[in-house]
């Protein structure tokens, strides 16, 4: 017996797309997931977009829909069309709506820990950058050796490292590994080791 | 009333994702519970107001010394008669004619929450203690009503949960426990005459969860 | 994976070892379930029964890090019961190849071996090759010194009974499961290996993936449909950050990093670019200079010459032999050598071996530049357990990261598919992807470096950064074309027909087979040539078509290599090009053309010995490896047991560990083997609610509810003899430190009778930490690993380590 995913809809095809809840005659408070409109009005005009899940390597792709008034994500589910996983997802996939905005744990300044204190401090992006860049310039400079003890060049430096990331896209790895590169670093390396 | 939909939750396919269980919690946006590790894999350790579906898991040793670790997607059973329905006189508690889904409304905090439970085989009605109102799993009614499937049958990559017509969802039960019987002889629905979700088990019910089959 | 997750379902049997793929790749069940409703059958090799043995047709345990000794038994099973796949082996292996006098194995040593550097001379282990250089062969496979021979000759020491008494797996299960894998080596059977982090986590992970290759090998399931050696890999991008070689022995698209010993663009193009003297091998690694100077005029533009050595010069140069792996990362900071550190996007403070020495590492840094979505114990060591802000100096940045659906890019999963996803929304505050942020450090070096030229400012100087949009951002899609590359002059080349065909300066290039030694291309990543051309973002698409119905959906989104589904795919036909079993044909020589997947090259199959060529196109003589004299242990996968084990001698030979590996010397590199104090076996996993750390999944309160803290699994009968209940609290100790977390009495784990004796095994998820949820005392697994690695990839053993347990 095999039933695929596109069958399950058109099997549930039948009740015609649209039914207002309350003319089924049901009041569905427990459903009313976002106060004043129920969800699954509001995402007859959301904004969707694709996207691919987060965490394993399988690649599940996601459907993300964006609220058209507030710009907010308001749900984030499989993506039935896409042919790995057909719409389905695990306990993290079905969980990453909470990995957006939605989440008031989310990072969303920059936070600096001076020497020897016992705090975060928000920073603003240009003086964190800037500060960055005088530490890693002035610690390359100090470590950088251009010969190795047999006397070849080797124009490399070996007191800073660099961890990451398969956690983040190609496009940002490629941006990475010009960075890592350029600066001479031979300490280099990521998740993928462990 | 007999067509409407059905559910087939068919347990010998689940591999616990637990999928489901977090896709009814986004869709719905019930909040999360506060839990503590309790020597399970199973947590919440319940159903609750906030959890409509819960993954159950059961391990053991069967008679011939070979272990068994076996996953039960709990959640109502959308009963044709349903016994939480027998004290509800004033509409708090509904069957959506077109779908066959019971449904929980806000009245419910006016019923007995005693009863209401006693009413229900499977163990399934819970209330909030703060508001009084009981909840439970809806079928997504709001997505069955607009051509979309129930969250949790959504999320599930195995097959292990089907939605359709019940006439059909019937069939492929019946099919289903055909051929399991080849290799588990004891494989079973359990009540499909009775319910709209519909499980299907390999072995003694009991080894899955107390009330998989009813009190 | 040589395959892809889709093509699970083409498979007739499936052994999944060393991975819990229900438990850890939850959807790749879907194809795993799918195979099994068609009749394939499902075995399960664990230390305990987990989500997966759940579904599976056979369950059976092995202690943790034997798996060479369960997998050594079954080559043995496979070639004395003439179970291998003959045709396939004899053409398409080493099989018949004659190894040279010098190759020998003696009690666990191969020849070659030093013990005062550790290493092994690989020149002991050559084939014997004529005047011309080409292998001799002996098709009869009768000669003594050929491979399998000689394989099998090292295997008959793999008894059932040995095998047993190494790994505690009783002998009806060893036989029970050699003979449904082995039932798979026939012309019109798949066999497919799932593993993952199970095989990878011992000092001998690399060698456990070959015992698995040697298998796929002589059964004939490489290059298949439903076959192949498949890595389900832990993080949503590691196969392209793998790809694009964020490493430190290698750079993008698997080009090799510079060393020391090669001064020259020269030196390093011979020293990397393997020849071979067998007329019908393609070795596509011929084409190494055009992949590394395509990179080199990626990363330097117009300031690479060929006068220049195309910036050759700059890159930096590793010294000959060294690692700087991760663990060295460590072990350096740990030294007070390392000064600072970026860190992207990862909790090593959760997930290394060793914590205690990673933080106490960290703790000496001048400064550390984190990224992340949500905090953890990495960016907040400096307030951690036993650590005193006040005697720290380390300056932290934490820098607020943009989510997945907050940015735009591509992804490549297991299957080497890359995927492009959308943004769906501007992530909240301040936060900005990480691509932008390497972007603003990266231009104001450049103008620091302007300003003051310090050292080698040439490096920093002469990088190109052309990757900005309309509003001087990070442009994600100017960097995928620049990865895919560029033609930089006009130029007229030769198509596989033979064709010419125009190309203009700034097209994009098509495929990797245009790319140019002469500096005209310019390519981020070989592999990913073709992923963004004239007709657009390759990654993007979303066509549904399966034309062979086996699933391989070529037109949705993109895979490396130039959309390849399955590697060494003209393995699955006989010589003349028809396919091993018709029923599941990924590819077919069809007048003059292959009709399918897309080949691993275009000559026609090995029959025509005139332009035919060898399956194996990335080895240099066209064949696969039954015997590897490329590994650092040996040809061969030799049982050791790990560095931390029950036995106070290893079984198999007078060799306790692998005898390469490197031991770190600190005061917080501490083992125990064969101690009565930490008599039990642990391992460490992932659990399904939670990734990795649990960095990110411990904020999200339903994950968090679901699996709310660490656990340790163990068997009733450890719970009896320690006096433990279901649900207590315990301590797990190793010698490095301690844990406490509640404890799970479980059947699914039963204790192991090794060598006469009864060995425990316990198990423990490594995905909560101290900063959050805060449920008692430290509960960083990790506190309890050992920091050695595996003897060729460093690869740390988190699996097979010795701990004991009370009650808390």
């Amino acid at each position: 017996m095999s039933v695929t995913r596109r069958e399950f809809f058109i099997v549930s095809g039948l009740v015609g797309a649209g039914m207002a809840l309350s003319s089924l005659g049901v009041d569905v408070g427990p459903v009313k997931a976002f106060a004043d409109e129920l969800k699954i009005d509001k995402m007859k005009s959301a904004k969707t977009s694709t996207s691919v899940c987060a965490y394993c390597s399988v690649g599940c792709g996601l459907i993300v829909s964006a609220d058209s008034k507030t710009g907010n994500i308001i749900n984030i589910e499989g993506d039935s069309d896409h042919p790995i996983n057909e719409g389905a997802l695990c306990a993290k996939g079905a969980s990453l709506f909470q990995t957006t905005a939605s989440n008031p744990n989310r990072l969303t300044k920059v936070l600096y820990r001076a020497p020897y204190s016992d705090k975060w401090q928000e920073k603003p992006w240009d003086w964190a950058i800037s500060e960055i860049a005088k530490k890693v310039k002035a610690t390359r400079d100090a470590g950088f050796v251009e010969k190795n003890d047999k006397g070849q060049v080797v124009n490399r430096v070996e007191n800073i490292a660099h961890l990451g990331s398969s956690n983040i896209d190609n496009e940002e790895i490629a941006a990475l590994n010009i960075l890592v590169r350029s600066l001479g670093l031979v300490y280099i390396d990521h998740q993928a080791r462990i | 009333m007999s067509q409407g939909f059905s559910i087939l939750v068919d347990t010998s396919r689940c591999t616990a994702c637990r999928g489901c269980q977090i896709a009814c919690k986004q869709w719905n946006g019930l909040p999360a519970t506060e839990t503590r590790q309790w020597g399970s894999y199973q947590n919440p350790q319940d159903l609750s107001a906030d959890t409509w579906k819960l993954v159950r898991f059961a391990d053991g040793v069967d008679s011939t010394g070979k272990v068994y670790w076996n996953f039960f997607s709990d959640q109502c059973r959308h009963c044709l008669s349903p016994g939480c329905m027998a004290e509800a006189e004033k509409g708090e508690i509904v069957q959506n004619e077109a779908t066959g889904a019971v449904i929980f409304t806000p009245k419910t905090k006016d019923l007995g929450f005693k009863a209401t439970l006693e009413g229900c085989p499977y163990n399934i009605p819970r209330q909030n203690p703060k508001t009084k109102v009981m909840f439970k799993c809806t079928m997504c009614l709001d997505r069955i009503t607009n051509n979309q499937v129930p969250a949790c049958v959504k999320s599930c990559p195995t097959g292990a949960m089907i939605f359709g017509e019940r006439d059909k969802i019937l069939d492929l039960t019946n099919k289903r426990v055909e051929e399991l019987k080849k290799d588990f002889p004891n494989s079973k629905a359990l009540n499909a005459d009775e319910v709209r979700v519909i499980y299907v088990v390999k072995d003694d019910p009991k080894k899955y969860y107390e009330y998989a089959a009813g009190k | 994976m040589t395959n892809h997750y889709i093509d699970l379902k083409n498979s007739d049997c499936l052994l999944i070892m060393g991975s819990n793929a229900a438990e850890n790749h939850p959807i790749s069940m879907k194809w795993v379930m799918k195979a099994k409703e068609a009749g394939a059958k499902i075995i399960s090799v664990d230390p305990r029964f987990t989500r997966t043995s759940s579904v599976a047709d056979f369950y059976t345990a092995l202690r943790s890090g034997t798996d060479i000794a369960f997998l050594g038994g079954m080559i043995y099973y496979i070639i004395d019961n003439n179970k291998y796949f003959k045709e396939y082996v004899e053409n398409y292996t080493n099989a018949s190849y004659i190894v040279a006098e010098k190759f020998d194995f003696k009690d666990g040593l191969f020849s070659g071996y030093n013990a005062d550097t550790r290493k092994y001379d690989s020149k002991n282990w050559v084939f014997k090759r004529d005047e011309k250089g080409i292998p001799e062969k002996d098709p009869t496979f009768q000669n003594p010194r050929c491979v399998i021979q000689l394989l099998k000759r090292h295997y008959s020491r793999y008894t059932p009974e040995k095998v047993s008494e190494i790994t505690g797996t009783p002998v009806a299960d060893l036989l029970k499961v050699y003979e449904m894998y082995s039932s798979t080596g026939v012309k019109d059977k798949a066999g497919t290996v799932l593993y993952a982090l199970g095989w990878t986590h011992h000092t001998v992970g690399t060698q456990n993936i070959r015992a698995s290759a040697i298998i796929q090998l002589l059964l004939g399931n490489i290059g298949i449909a439903g076959g192949g050696i498949n890595a389900l890999r832990g993080q949503p991008n590691v196969q392209g950050s793998t790809d694009g070689c964020l490493l430190f022995h290698l750079l993008p698209g698997y080009l090799r990093v510079a060393r020391a010993s090669q001064p020259s663009l020269d030196s390093y193009i011979n020293a990397n670019t393997p020849t071979t003297a067998e007329p019908q091998s393609a070795n596509w690694w011929q084409n190494y200079p055009k992949y590394s100077v395509s990179l080199l005029k990626f990363l330097y533009g117009d300031k690479a010459t060929k006068e220049n050595e195309f910036g050759y010069t700059w890159l930096p140069k590793a010294e000959d032999g060294k690692t700087y792996s991760w663990l060295d990362i460590f072990d350096e900071l740990y030294a007070g050598r390392i000064k600072g550190m970026f860190v992207f996007s990862q909790n090593p403070a959760g997930s290394s071996p060793n914590t205690k020495k990673v933080v106490a590492g960290m703790a000496k840094l001048d400064w550390l530049v984190h990224t992340n979505i949500f905090n953890n114990e990495t960016a907040s060591f400096w307030h951690g357990p036993g650590m005193d802000p006040k005697k720290i100096k380390t300056e932290v940045f934490l820098l607020p990261a943009a989510c997945s659906v907050e940015k735009e890019g591509s992804l490549s999963n297991s299957g080497r598919l890359s995927q492009w996803r959308y943004k769906a929304v501007n992530g909240p505050g301040d936060t900005i992807s990480d691509g932008e942020m390497v972007s603003k450090i990266m231009l104001k070096l450049k103008e620091l470096y302007q300003k003051d030229p310090g050292k080698c400012p040439e490096a920093i100087l002469n990088i190109r950064w052309e990757l900005l949009d309309d509003k001087k951002q990070f442009d994600s899609h100017k960097m995928a074309k620049e990865t895919n590359g560029y033609f930089l002059v006009d130029k007229t080349l030769k198509d596989p027909s033979g064709k010419d065909i125009e190309f203009k300066k700034g097209d994009l290039v098509p495929s990797f087979a245009y790319l140019q030694a002469d500096g005209s291309t310019s390519c981020g990543n070989w592999l990913y040539c073709g992923s963004y051309t004239k007709a657009g973002n390759m990654m993007a698409r979303r066509g549904k078509e399966d034309p062979t119905g086996l699933g391989l959906f070529p037109n949705w989104a993109w895979c490396w290599p130039v959309n390849r589904k399955v590697l060494y795919n003209r393995a699955s036909c006989d010589p003349t090009g028809k396919p091993w079993n018709p029923k599941k044909a990924i590819l077919e020589w069809k007048e003059g053309k292959w009709v399918g997947d897309v080949p691993d090259g275009a000559w026609p199959p090995m029959s025509d010995k005139e332009k035919g060529k060898l399956p194996f196109i990335m080895k240099p003589d066209g064949v696969a490896f039954l015997y590897g004299p490329g590994l650092a242990e040996g040809p061969f996968p030799e049982h050791y047991e790990p560095v931390e084990s029950p036995l106070a001698k290893n079984i198999m030979s007078a060799q306790m560990n692998n005898p390469v590996i490197k031991i770190f010397k600190s005061d917080l590199d501490k083992f125990a083997s064969n101690d009565p104090n930490f008599p039990i076996v642990c391992s460490t996993n992932t659990i399904t609610e939670h990734w990795c750390s649990g960095a990110f999944t411990r904020w999200q309160p339903w994950l968090l509810e679901a699996q709310p803290e660490l656990f340790v699994e163990l068997s009733p009968a450890l719970a009896q003899e320690k006096g433990i209940k279901n649900g207590e609290k315990v301590v797990v100790s190793s010698i490095r430190g301690d844990v406490e977390c509640v404890a799970m009495v479980t059947p699914r784990i039963r204790p192991f009778k090794i060598g006469g004796k009864t060995v425990h095994q316990v198990a423990m998820p490594f995905a909560f930490g101290w900063l959050f949820p805060k449920t008692g005392k430290d509960s960083t697994t990790n506190i309890l690993t050992p920091g050695v690695g595996d003897g060729n990839t460093m690869c740390p053993e988190y699996k097979g380590f010795m701990v004991n347990v009370k009650k808390a």
